[in-house]
């Protein structure tokens, strides 16, 4: 109990807190340092993407060889950026999960380092989490708020009624959104990463092909895409059978339609059951420009709230502002035999 | 008082992780135990405990040796990522070593084969010979079939698959390797992904 009291006094609030975020979890390798949860300081961001590209996905391995070849460079360039020295840290947050082991594992090693190196507390924290407090460097969080968590491996509904607290209301049962949009842009021969060039195909498109909404109307908050996605994908099998002309445009644009309905309708749904404050969007899929207008569009009595592009997509930063409130909430570090998990629950 | 040197050296290459604290020439602290798939939880508490013994913090290091493989275990990169990050923070002198030759030290035969599993009758083999109490290599190291390796050479080879390296044998080899740009260092993997031979194969036929 004396630590918590510690931490609660009006002392703890005025120290001025620097997180080091490090995300490695999947294909970006990324440190950032961030003040308080909110004011991103620097936020380096090492892409594979273009390594990926080739082979129309992320390939593990190959993504662990290049998180190992560009650690050191990532924290030395993001501690700079700062203009901080590693000394000045008061914490250090990287992700443990979930995602792709052996690339976690780079990040979580060299945290640990850190930490020991400069005898700095260490926490491991959950990737959506991260996702989700995206939101709270641009924008604030009124609670209860509902986030829906859209991205290439996850699509769950997920309501907080404080900080920190998530209870998952629903989620994908096969495929997640982002899967869905690159296979999708597969079929058409478009590049990897498909998710943002069918919506810009979408967006001079019309629906005109009223390809099914699954799940829209099942009165509970779990999504299924992996139907539609086969649907989707048949359709564009029989019309090239039939030598039939496939309008790009609209058969992307029919498909974003079909998605995003589902998406805003069962935010929307969760939205009045839950009789929240606030809506937010995180993940990839959260850059998705047609997802952006329909929920604007549709939901306007309580606001809706994306974070920017750059905190779409993995970055290190999101994990830095979690990371902060979540020592705040447990007001506990993890110890040095912190591991990377695939698997992890967001709930705890 | 003259100064100590200090070096920590690191591999986790195979499924036994190494960990040793050298003094002046002499290793005071070291850790080797199977682990399988666990070196990313342990090697930290492992190096924080080998310092504590001797009254050391990572700063106080000079050296760090880290072995880089070869092979394709995913924990090479646990030693090499934490012996980079180490080396990186205290501005120190990194060495790199064959994970092989760590593993061919323990033995005192004359000639050595050191062998990491590689399936489908391959492995990551070196051939090192023992000599006025130092190791040297006698050819590199290689991914290949170890029937046809083996036969290649004249002379009897004992083999090994483990064992607990003698690093005092390896401190003055030319084994050792200067890393000069410590932001370029990777694990020796000797060949390349599986998804990179087959985007290969596919533009070839
Ligand atoms: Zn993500």
């Amino acid at each position: 109990m004396g630590k918590m009291l510690f931490l609660c006094t009006k002392d703890w609030e005025v120290i001025e807190m620097y997180v080091l975020g490090v995300e490695t979890s999947c294909d970006e390798t990324s440190v950032s340092v961030v003040k308080d949860g909110k004011e991103v300081l620097s936020n380096v961001v090492l892409s594979q993407i273009d390594i990926h590209k080739e082979y129309g996905g992320v390939v593990p391995e190959i993504a662990s060889r290049e998180h190992v070849k560009g650690i050191t460079y990532v924290f030395d360039k993001a501690i700079n950026d700062a203009g901080l020295k590693f000394e000045d840290i008061n914490l250090i947050a990287v992700t443990k999960g979930p995602g792709l082991i052996g690339s976690l594992l780079i990040g979580v090693n060299a945290a640990k380092v850190i930490s020991l190196n400069y005898n700095i507390p260490i926490i491991g924290v959950h990737h959506i989490a991260g996702h989700i407090y995206a939101n709270y460097i641009d924008n604030g969080m009124i609670f209860p708020l509902l986030a829906l968590v859209v991205s290439g491996g996850h699509t769950e509904l997920i309501l907080m009624k404080e900080h920190f607290d998530f209870e998952k209301l629903g989620e994908t049962q096969d495929d997640a959104v982002g899967e869905a949009y690159d296979k999708v842009a597969r079929i058409l021969g478009l590049p990897y990463p498909g998710g943002p060039v069918v919506d810009k195909i979408a967006s001079i498109g019309k629906d005109t092909m009223h390809f099914p909404r699954p799940m829209i109307d099942s009165g509970d908050f779990n999504f299924s895409f992996s139907g539609l996605k086969s649907h989707v994908i048949n359709v564009h099998h029989n019309m090239k059978q039939r030598n039939e002309e496939i309008n790009v445009e609209d058969y992307c644009a029919s498909f974003q339609e079909a998605v995003t309905d589902v998406l805003v309708s069962k935010t929307i749904q969760a939205k009045e059951n839950y009789k929240v404050k606030q809506i937010i969007v995180a993940g990839g899929v959260a850059a998705n420009s047609g997802l952006r207008k329909k929920m604007k569009e549709r939901i306007t009595d309580i606001p809706v709230y994306f974070p920017k592009m750059a905190y779409c997509t993995d970055n290190a930063a999101m994990i830095a502002s979690a990371g902060y409130f979540q020592f705040l909430k447990h007001k506990k570090s993890d110890d040095l035999l912190l591991n990377g998990q695939s698997r992890l629950n967001l709930e705890g | 008082m003259k100064k100590s040197l200090k070096q920590l050296v690191i591999d986790t290459a195979t499924k036994y992780i190494y960990l040793s604290l050298v003094i002046d020439g002499v290793e005071k602290q070291s850790v080797y135990e199977e682990g399988i798939n666990n070196h990313s939880v342990t090697i930290i508490p492992f190096i924080e405990e080998m310092l504590k013994k001797e009254n050391l913090i990572l700063k106080d290091l000079d050296q760090v040796i880290i072995g880089v493989g070869p092979g394709s275990y995913t924990g090479v990169r646990i030693g090499v990522t934490v012996g980079k990050m180490i080396g990186y923070l205290n501005n120190l002198e990194v060495y790199t070593i064959s994970s092989l030759a760590l593993m061919a030290s323990f033995s005192d035969n004359p000639y050595v084969l050191a062998l990491i599993d590689a399936r489908r009758g391959n492995a990551f083999m070196g051939v090192y010979q023992n000599l006025n109490k130092k190791l040297i290599s006698i050819s590199k190291d290689v991914m290949d079939n170890i029937e046809d390796y083996i036969k290649s050479f004249e002379f009897d080879l004992q083999i090994i698959t483990e064992g607990k390296p003698q690093i005092e044998k390896l401190l003055h080899s030319n084994l050792l390797n200067k890393v000069d740009d410590i932001h370029s260092l990777t694990p020796n993997y000797l060949r390349v992904t599986e998804a990179e031979r087959n985007l290969k194969n596919e533009i070839n036929h």
